[in-house]
């Protein structure tokens, strides 16, 4: 497996999945019994998964979506009303 | 002829008549508290009275209902239950299941006893009870679209965690459209793909205000939401059936948010933690593996027959033949100054200076040795230890 791969491996976990990985790497590693090199390779991983997690909660912007509830649609079309009265008094 | 019924037999057709008459199955009745004991079981016998015109015996067993704690001798209350007839005394008695301080509302005992009614049907069970998912992507809030509790849940869920969708399902929280309005909410967030959780919201304010939060209907809809329900109805101090029933109850609004979400500045804590934990650990291991390596060169470099071994005896060699040397020189240097000392006791200065003297000749310097050698009258030169003196030979021996 390529480099690039495994970078793109890491992007595509959740986040949930990449913090819980990142905690199983340091836990294998805390747990000692590895070569040097098991331990190199565990500690490159572990690098990739916190940066990982770390851009997945800098990024993105909360997104707000409004159901359609009876009250809601009331809301709205009092607030149209308020609108085209506010347009009447400009004109 | 008439028929004649065996006691038991009557009293069991009483108990039927009690049971049958559904208002004495579920009644509320007023007065004042006596001759009130407790047993040791923890079940309350006393007799509520009115004046001295009435009395009637009641029991309340031990975790029939709430309220036992306000019976108390002579005091006023409000309790609700059910008429029945203690068949071994032919007594008729109340059995309460819940009891009320005389002067409190009417929505204050209707509310102990829908209380009542969900806690044994088992809506408040503590089992039942979800888990709210630690990374939610999707929440759903049900609450007024115009109030502060909104804009208090949409700051703080984007500053914790804006990796979430919320969805809004506007409702009134209060008056008449309430009830039905929360509960459509709830079953329009049933049909959202992947929701994680719904936050029930409403500020604070009076018992009234807050009264669609003690509804059975919305209590149900809470019981049977698909998801985990965090409820937040009032100010810290306000208990609602909802928040009874949902699987976790906030004590505000605000802090419903906060339990929705983690806080991703922890979060970020969390993930350094984990890497600083890592490095030390990999560090660690590389400085064994250091040092390891330099005991393995001590010990490669003691066990290889290389030229270094070579050297050194060569080494060794030089400088045995060095101290050698050094010995020998030490020894010639004694030895010198031990002839020294010799060379000064064969001095002639020092033969003189035990006595002898030395006898040269005038004429010729010879030291005279022989006697032989000298005739009367001749020179000659004697030299002592100290001085001398010239002297003539008189006579030959």
């Amino acid at each position: 497996m390529s480099p690039k791969t495994s970078e793109e491996n890491y992007a595509d976990l959740s986040f949930e999945e990449a913090i819980k990985r990142l905690n199983e790497t340091v836990e294998k590693l805390e747990a000692g019994k590895l070569t040097l090199s098991d331990a190199t390779k565990l500690y490159e991983e572990g690098i990739k998964l916190a940066r990982a997690c770390t851009e997945k909660i800098t990024a993105a912007e909360m997104r707000i979506t409004q159901i359609r509830t009876t009250y809601g649609e009331q809301m709205r079309m009092y607030d149209e009303d308020e609108a085209e009265e506010d347009d009447e008094d400009e004109s | 002829m008439a028929l004649i019924l065996t006691v038991s037999k009557l009293s069991k057709y009483l108990k039927d008549l009690l049971l049958s008459d559904t208002m004495l199955q579920d009644v509320w009745v007023s007065g004042e508290v006596g001759n009130f004991t407790r047993s040791a079981a923890g079940h309350s016998y006393f007799t509520m009275r009115e004046g001295t015109s009435a009395t009637l015996r009641c029991v309340m067993f031990r975790n029939a209902g709430g309220g036992a704690e306000h019976l108390a001798e002579g005091v006023a209350v409000i309790i609700h239950g059910r008429m029945a007839i203690y068949e071994q005394r032919g007594d008729l008695q109340l059995i309460a299941d819940i009891v009320q301080p005389e002067g409190v509302g009417e929505l204050q005992l209707k509310l102990e006893q829908l209380k009542l009614k969900l806690e044994k049907e088992g809506l408040f069970e503590q089992s039942r009870k979800r888990d709210i998912p630690v990374f939610p992507q999707k929440i759903g809030v049900i609450t007024s679209p115009s109030g502060a509790v909104w804009h208090d849940i949409q700051s703080i869920i984007s500053r914790r965690y804006p990796q979430v969708e919320l969805l809004l399902a506007p409702t009134q929280v209060q008056g008449e459209g309430a009830v039905p309005g929360i509960v459509e909410a709830f079953q329009a967030l049933k049909d959202v793909k992947g929701l994680d959780v719904i936050i029930v919201a409403r500020g604070g304010g009076s018992l009234e205000d807050l009264w669609a939060f003690n509804e059975e209907e919305v209590a149900r809809a809470i019981f049977t939401s698909g998801v985990p329900v965090i409820s937040a109805v009032g100010h810290e101090t306000d208990y609602s059936i909802a928040d009874m029933v949902a699987d976790m109850r906030a004590p505000t609004p605000s802090v419903a948010a906060e339990m929705a979400v983690p806080d991703r500045r922890e979060l970020l804590g969390d993930i350094a933690g984990a890497v600083r934990e890592a490095s030390m650990i990999v560090t660690g291991m590389l400085t064994e593996g250091q040092d390891d390596i330099e005991r393995l060169q001590t010990r490669l470099e003691r066990a290889a027959p290389d030229m270094d071994t070579q050297r050194q005896r060569v080494d060794d060699l030089l400088r045995a033949a060095a101290s050698h040397l050094r010995h020998a020189v030490n020894a010639e240097k004694a030895g010198v100054q031990s002839l020294g000392h010799r060379l000064t006791a064969l001095s002639p200065k020092a033969i003189l200076t035990r006595g002898y003297a030395i006898v040269e000749t005038a004429a010729t310097g010879g030291i005279v040795s022989d006697a032989s050698r000298l005739k009367p009258d001749d020179a000659v030169e004697v030299t002592l230890a100290e001085g001398g003196f010239d002297a003539t030979v008189k006579k030959v021996r």
